[in-house]
């Protein structure tokens, strides 16, 4: 990143998902010991009547987020804090991006932070995780 | 019998039996691939950040008690479909590779609303927070977990439980 560059209204490059692996769930049900089906079990899918494509994990589509903002910042250990909403569903094979848009500079105990609203996209832009950001800046 | 609004106000202060909770290398490298960021070296010794999904990690997996036992608390079910509302990561330092992390937490806050379209329904705040025992997992045991430690991470959350029956 370079950083004399960054100001208010400064856009992240976007972070893209081209498609949410079902297999990435079914890893991610076992780090959880998340035993909810919908994230795994096609059959209990059909079931409920919700189709054919495993669920994301809220977390992973959070997970996503802090990796645009970390990518951006310079690494996982610049994340200060990040706030979201769920506001969505995601679904296995869906594209994803993150857009996130820094709101504010500031120096707090002599780091440089900056303040981001971010959202995750599903395809078709309806927002599945909106929320804010703080990374340490470099 | 519903779930009063009364017996609300007496859940919040209770706390979680908590616990800890080791970012193995393992763990690490795995979560990093399913979320789709770089792993960390496995062949490195050196000190190495975690990737910052670790503070909801730990802070879910060492809460010490089950979803189940939470919904419970509050006279739910899973079947009820209770929905996460927001989530809050606050990290006051990053989270390492092979650090072993105590989570303490409890219930903070709970609001009965009225929404127009979904009826009746509760907001309940609950947050845990992490704090670093400067232990790694190849030399933890369980005496070491008992010191006070500085908080590292706090993850707060909010639950909303739907009151159909209100």
């Amino acid at each position: 990143m370079s950083t004399p560059t960054v100001e208010v209204g400064t856009e992240l490059p976007p972070y893209d998902v081209p498609s949410v692996s079902a297999e990435k769930m079914k890893t991610m049900a076992a780090l959880l010991s998340d035993p909810t089906p919908i994230h795994w079990d096609v059959a209990t899918l059909r079931a409920l009547g919700m189709g054919d494509r495993p669920v994301n994990q809220g977390p992973l589509n959070m997970g996503y987020v802090m990796n645009a903002v970390t990518a951006w910042a310079g690494g996982p250990q610049s994340l200060r804090r990040l706030r979201v909403r769920f506001l969505g569903t995601v679904l296995a094979g869906q594209s994803l991006r993150v857009r996130a848009t820094v709101t504010a500079l500031r120096e707090e105990d002599g780091v440089r932070l900056a303040d981001c609203d971010v959202v995750l996209e599903v395809e078709g832009g309806d927002p599945a995780v909106s929320g804010t950001a703080t990374v340490v800046l470099p | 019998m519903a779930f009063a609004e009364a017996d609300l106000q007496t859940v919040v202060g209770r706390r979680f039996p908590g616990g800890s909770y080791t970012v193995s290398p393992w763990r690490a490298w795995l979560l990093a691939d399913t979320v789709l960021a770089e792993p960390p070296s496995l062949q490195d010794d050196g000190e190495q950040p975690a990737h910052p999904l670790f503070a909801w990690m730990a802070a879910t997996g060492a809460m010490g008690i089950t979803w189940d036992e939470l919904f419970a608390w509050f006279g739910a079910t899973a079947a009820d479909g209770p929905v996460f509302g927001e989530h809050e990561t606050t990290l006051h330092r990053p989270l390492r590779v092979g650090a072993t992390y105590r989570v303490t937490g409890g219930i903070e806050s709970a609001e009965r609303k009225v929404g127009r379209r979904t009826g009746v329904f509760d907001v309940v705040g609950y947050a845990m927070d992490l704090h670093d025992t400067d232990l790694h997992d190849t030399d933890l045991h369980d005496t070491d977990l008992h010191g006070g430690g500085a908080p590292v991470a706090r993850c707060w959350n909010s639950i909303v439980f739907p009151r159909r029956d209100a």
